[in-house]
C-alpha cells in the first residue's frame, strides 16, 4: 500500500457541526489518526438536532446518536473519546493528550479557548511544536464583529453572497446548502498542509485562524474589485451570466426535472438553434449577437423551455453537449447514485458499519479529488460516542483502572450523552405531501444493491 | 529561516480560468514561489471583467488581477515544439504544476503528467476540470451554472414552483481553486517522505457535491429526496426587508423565542399560535407579515450589534461596497494595497486566514503579460539575446 500523507500524525478534532468536523473526516481519508472530542452533555449537533440529517430507514432507535447520516458522513474514519472540557479533570486529561499529538482543531467562540488556558500560547507550553486549527464566525483579535454568534445560514447575508444571489424579480436569496462552512473545511486542510510541512523543516509548529465570514467574502473577490474601483455594486443576476446568453434553468420532461445550458458564442447559438429545429433563429436580427440576445433573453428563455419541456434532462445532456454547448441536468441526492459519471469515479463509496451498529451499509461521498499515486477510501463510519475511550484513557495515557472507573462514575467520560434529543422524523410520504420532500422512493435499498 | 508555510515549493501555473488562478494564488499567498505561464495572447481571465475604469485592456482585468496576485508572469506557447522543450527544460526544477485545459490536452503536445513525471518523479502535477480526467462526461463542457445542477446544489436552491437557482458570482470556480489548493498542500507534504509527486485529479462538480451533506445522505438512508423550499411559509432563515436593506435571522443560538420577540418589540410572537416550530410553519405568513412590520422602520445596522447583543444567529445583506468598508474585515488586515505598473494603487482582498508563524505576505502585483520574460528565459534558462529575440519573432513569447 502507498504512504498516506498524513500516516503518523495524530489530530485532536474538539470541534463542532460541519465546517471542521468535516476537515477531520478528509483528515482521516488522507491517513491522520483523528480523535473526535465531544463533551458528555455535549454531542455533536449532528448526532441530534435539526443538523443530524437522517436516521437509517427514518428510526432512530437504539443508540440513536451514533447512527444519523450527517455525523456518519462528516466523521468518518475517526476516533471517538468523550471528555467534560467544562470539568478541570477533563482538561487536564485534554492536556495530556496534547502532549502526545500533532495538531488540535476547535472551533468554540474566541473566549473558551482562552477561559480554559486552552488557547495557542498555553497549549504551546505543553507541546511547543503543536498546531492549532481554530475556525469561528468572523475571526479570532479585536474587531468588532469578533464576539458575535455566527452560523453559516446568517453569516451567507453578511458575507455579501446573498447579495448577489437570487431571481431576477425578487430579493436576495440564500443558497441551498450550508455554503460557506465548506470554505473553512478546505482552507483549514490547506492550511495545514503547509503547515505540518513548514514543522518537518523547522519544528516549528503555528496557529491557523480561519473566519468564515473573511472566506465567504474572498470568494466575492472580483464585485469587491468592482466595487472599490468602478463604484459598481453588482447584484443578482438570476441564472444568467455576465458575459454569455442564453444561459439558464429550463424544464425538462417529468415532474420537477430541469436542463441547465449556458450559449458562450454566436457559433453555439447557431448550433442550438440547429438542435432546436428553429434555423430561422440563428439569422434573426433579434438574436444575431451577444448583446441582443441578453436584451431579448426573456424570449429566449420561452422559446428554450419550449423545446426542452419535452426531453429527458439527462438526453438534453448529451445533446447539447454533442452540439459543443455546455449542459447538465439538476440531479438530485438521487440521481447521483444511479449517474454514469459518478460511479465511473466512484465517488460515492459503500461503507459497511459494524454490524452492532444496526445501520447496515450505505454509500458516502467520498473525495472530489483523486491522487494518481495514493488511492484513498472512507476508513469507516464516524465512531460510536466515547467508542475509543478505554484505547485513548488506558493504552494512550496509561491510567490505571481505578482512575478510570472513577471517572466513569463522574460522568467526567460516558458512552451514552447526558442530553440531546433525535430530531424528529417525519414518515416520507407525508412529507412529500407537504412538499417537505422532492420524492420517495421505498425500495432504495434495493435499487442500491445494499440489501 | 522560512518566512512562507510553503517557500521554497516552485509552481508553474498553466491555467487560463477562475479555478487555477485561484488556487495557484493561494500557493503564492503561503510562500510557494509561482510563475504565471501565458500564451503570448494571454490568458483568457484577461479578457473577462470587470475592468479597471472599464477598459478592456488585458493588463486591466480586475478578475485577473485579484488571482493572480503574489505571482511572476511570463509568456510561453505549449502550441509550437520549442515552447513545449521549454516546458520540459523547466519541468526537473519545479514542484507543482497548476492546469486546467480539457482533460488530455497537455498530454497531446507531450506535456501530460506522464511525459513530465519521467523527467521529475517529485512533479506534482494538479488538474483542474468541470467533471475530472476520467469518466464518461469528462470531455464535455463546464460552466459555473453546469457545476452547480450537476453537483446537486440547485436541486435545493430557489423555491417550489419556479426554476432551480444558482448561486451568484463564482462561487464553484472559486470553490475548485480552494479545494485544489488543500489537496495539493496535502500531496507537497507527503511527497516530504516518498520523494513522490501526484497527479491530482480535481474535478469542480464533486467540488461542489461534496458540500451537500444532507442532500447526498438522505437517499441511501432512507429514500428520500431533498427539494426547493416551499414559496410560501415562514422567512426565518431568509432574507427579509428592513428599512435600510435585508437582515436574515435564524432561530436556536443563544437566543430563546421570548428573547427574539424582545428583539423584534413584538410581543404578539408569544401568542399561543406561534408557540411552537409546528405552529409557526403553520402560521408562517402571519408571523412574517408581523415581524416586516416591526422593522419596516429600523435599520439593519441598528438591528445587527443589537441581535449580538441577544446572542442571536443574525445577519445583515451586505453590499460589496460596505464589504469594501468594514470593519471586521479591516481589523483582520482582509484588504492590502498595492502598486500596479498600470493601474496603480489598488486595494485588494488578500489574506484567506492566518498564519501566526508564517504570516501571509502580499509581495507582489498581478504580472503584467510577459513581465518577467527576461528574467525567466534570459537570467534563468540563459537564452542569449538572439535567441531571446528570436523566441519573441517566432511567437513562442
Amino acid at each position: 500500500m502507498p504512504r498516506l500523507p498524513l500516516e503518523g500524525i495524530r489530530i485532536l478534532d474538539s470541534t463542532y457541526v460541519f465546517a471542521l468536523p468535516y476537515a477531520g473526516g478528509h483528515l482521516a481519508d488522507l491517513g491522520a489518526e483523528v480523535i473526535k472530542i465531544e463533551g458528555p452533555g455535549r454531542p455533536d449537533v449532528t448526532r441530534t438536532g435539526g443538523y443530524a440529517g437522517s436516521f437509517p430507514e427514518n428510526q432512530a432507535g437504539e443508540e440513536w446518536w451514533n447512527k444519523p447520516s450527517t455525523y456518519n458522513l462528516l466523521n468518518r474514519g475517526k476516533k471517538s473519546l468523550v471528555l467534560d472540557m467544562g470539568d478541570e479533570r477533563g482538561r487536564d486529561l485534554f492536556r495530556e493528550m496534547v502532549a502526545v499529538s500533532d495538531v488540535v482543531m476547535e472551533n468554540f467562540t474566541p473566549r473558551v479557548m482562552r477561559r480554559w488556558e486552552l488557547d495557542y500560547p498555553n497549549l504551546r507550553k505543553i507541546k511547543p511544536d503543536i498546531i492549532l486549527v481554530s475556525n469561528t464566525g468572523y475571526g479570532h483579535g479585536d474587531g468588532p464583529y469578533s464576539g458575535y454568534p455566527a452560523q453559516a445560514t446568517t453569516q451567507e447575508a453578511t458575507h455579501g453572497h446573498c447579495w448577489v444571489t437570487g431571481y431576477l424579480d425578487d430579493g436576495p436569496a440564500k443558497a441551498g446548502a450550508s455554503f460557506v462552512d465548506f470554505l473553512s473545511t478546505w482552507s483549514a486542510i490547506f492550511a495545514l498542509g503547509a503547515a505540518l510541512r513548514y514543522r518537518n523543516r523547522t519544528g516549528k509548529g503555528q496557529w491557523i485562524d480561519i473566519a468564515m465570514y473573511q472566506a465567504g467574502v474572498m470568494f466575492l473577490s472580483e464585485y469587491l474589485m468592482d466595487a472599490s474601483i468602478n463604484g459598481r455594486e453588482g447584484g443578482r443576476m438570476g441564472n444568467r451570466h455576465p458575459y454569455r446568453a442564453p444561459q439558464g434553468c429550463y424544464p425538462a420532461l417529468g415532474k420537477d426535472q430541469w436542463i441547465t445550458l449556458s450559449v458562450g458564442s454566436d457559433e453555439e447559438w447557431q448550433a442550438l438553434c440547429g438542435l432546436m429545429g428553429r434555423e430561422e433563429l440563428a439569422t434573426d436580427k433579434q438574436f444575431a449577437d451577444i448583446l441582443s440576445r441578453r436584451r431579448n433573453h426573456d424570449e429566449l428563455d420561452e422559446i428554450i423551455a419550449e423545446w426542452t419541456a419535452t426531453t429527458d434532462k439527462f438526453d438534453l445532456m448529451h445533446l447539447i453537449q454533442g452540439a459543443g454547448i455546455p449542459s447538465g441536468p439538476v440531479m438530485t441526492g438521487r440521481d447521483i447514485h444511479f449517474d454514469p459519471h459518478y460511479k465511473h469515479r466512484g465517488f460515492l463509496e459503500r461503507v459497511d458499519f459494524p454490524e452492532e451498529r444496526g445501520v447496515g451499509s450505505r454509500f458516502l461521498m467520498g473525495r472530489p479529488y483523486k491522487y494518481s499515486n495514493t488511492p484513498m477510501s472512507i476508513k469507516g463510519p464516524g465512531p460510536k460516542f466515547g467508542q475509543n475511550n478505554e484505547e485513548m484513557l488506558k493504552e494512550l495515557l496509561a491510567l490505571d483502572e481505578t482512575t478510570y472507573q472513577a471517572l466513569l462514575d463522574e460522568t467526567i467520560i460516558t458512552t451514552t450523552p447526558t442530553s440531546g434529543e433525535p430530531s424528529p422524523q417525519m414518515e416520507p410520504k407525508r412529507a412529500v405531501e407537504l412538499g417537505l420532500l422532492g420524492d420517495y422512493d421505498p425500495d432504495y435499498l434495493q435499487k442500491l444493491g445494499l440489501v | 529561516m522560512l518566512h512562507g508555510a510553503l517557500e521554497g515549493v516552485k509552481v508553474l501555473d498553466l491555467s487560463e480560468d477562475i479555478a487555477g488562478s485561484f488556487c495557484a494564488r493561494l500557493l503564492a499567498d503561503y510562500g510557494a514561489d509561482v510563475l504565471k505561464v501565458e500564451p503570448p495572447a494571454g490568458a483568457a481571465l484577461r479578457r473577462m471583467g470587470p475592468f479597471f475604469h472599464d477598459d478592456p485592456h488585458p493588463d486591466k482585468s480586475l478578475f485577473y488581477l485579484v488571482l493572480n496576485l503574489n505571482k511572476k508572469g511570463a509568456t510561453l506557447n505549449l502550441e509550437t515544439v520549442t515552447g513545449q522543450n521549454i516546458l520540459k527544460r523547466l519541468a526537473p526544477h519545479i514542484d507543482v504544476i497548476v492546469e486546467s485545459y480539457r482533460p488530455g490536452y497537455l498530454a497531446s503536445l507531450g506535456l501530460g503528467y506522464e511525459e513530465l513525471a519521467a523527467l521529475n518523479p517529485a512533479l506534482t502535477m494538479t488538474s483542474i476540470t468541470p467533471f475530472g480526467q476520467e469518466g464518461p462526461y469528462s470531455q464535455y463542457r463546464g460552466e459555473e451554472i453546469v457545476n452547480y445542477a450537476m453537483g446537486m446544489i440547485m436541486s435545493i436552491s430557489g423555491v417550489q414552483g419556479r426554476e432551480p437557482l444558482k448561486h451568484g458570482g463564482f462561487q464553484a470556480q472559486y470553490e475548485g481553486g480552494l479545494f485544489a489548493a488543500a489537496a495539493t498542500s496535502m500531496a507537497l507534504f507527503g511527497s516530504e517522505f516518498t520523494g513522490q509527486g501526484e497527479h491530482i485529479d480535481v474535478s469542480i462538480t464533486e467540488c461542489i457535491a461534496s458540500t451537500m451533506m444532507a442532500t447526498q445522505t438522505m437517499y441511501p438512508f432512507t429514500g428520500g429526496t431533498q427539494v426547493r423550499r416551499r414559496a410560501s411559509g415562514s422567512m426565518f432563515g431568509h432574507p427579509m426587508p428592513c428599512e435600510d436593506g435585508w437582515i436574515i435571522v435564524q432561530t436556536g443560538g443563544g437566543a430563546s423565542w421570548e428573547d427574539l420577540a424582545e428583539f423584534f418589540q413584538c410581543p404578539e410572537m408569544l401568542e399561543e399560535r406561534f408557540a411552537d416550530r409546528a405552529q409557526r410553519a403553520v402560521n408562517g405568513e402571519e408571523l412574517d407579515r408581523i415581524v416586516i412590520e416591526s422593522i419596516k422602520e429600523r435599520s439593519k445596522w441598528e438591528l445587527f450589534p443589537k441581535a449580538a447583543e441577544y446572542r442571536m444567529l443574525f445577519g445583515l445583506v451586505q453590499t460589496p461596497s460596505e464589504l469594501v468598508d468594514c470593519p471586521q474585515l479591516e481589523s483582520r488586515n482582509f484588504f492590502r494595497e498595492i502598486e500596479h505598473p498600470v493601474m496603480g494603487k489598488v486595494k485588494v482582498p488578500a489574506e484567506l486566514f492566518k498564519l501566526s508563524e508564517t504570516p501571509y505576505r502580499l509581495e507582489r502585483s498581478a504580472p503584467t503579460l510577459g513581465q518577467d520574460n527576461r528574467e525567466i528565459y534570459v537570467d534563468g534558462l540563459e537564452f542569449d539575446e538572439q535567441q531571446y529575440t528570436r523566441l519573441r519573432q517566432l511567437n513562442v513569447i
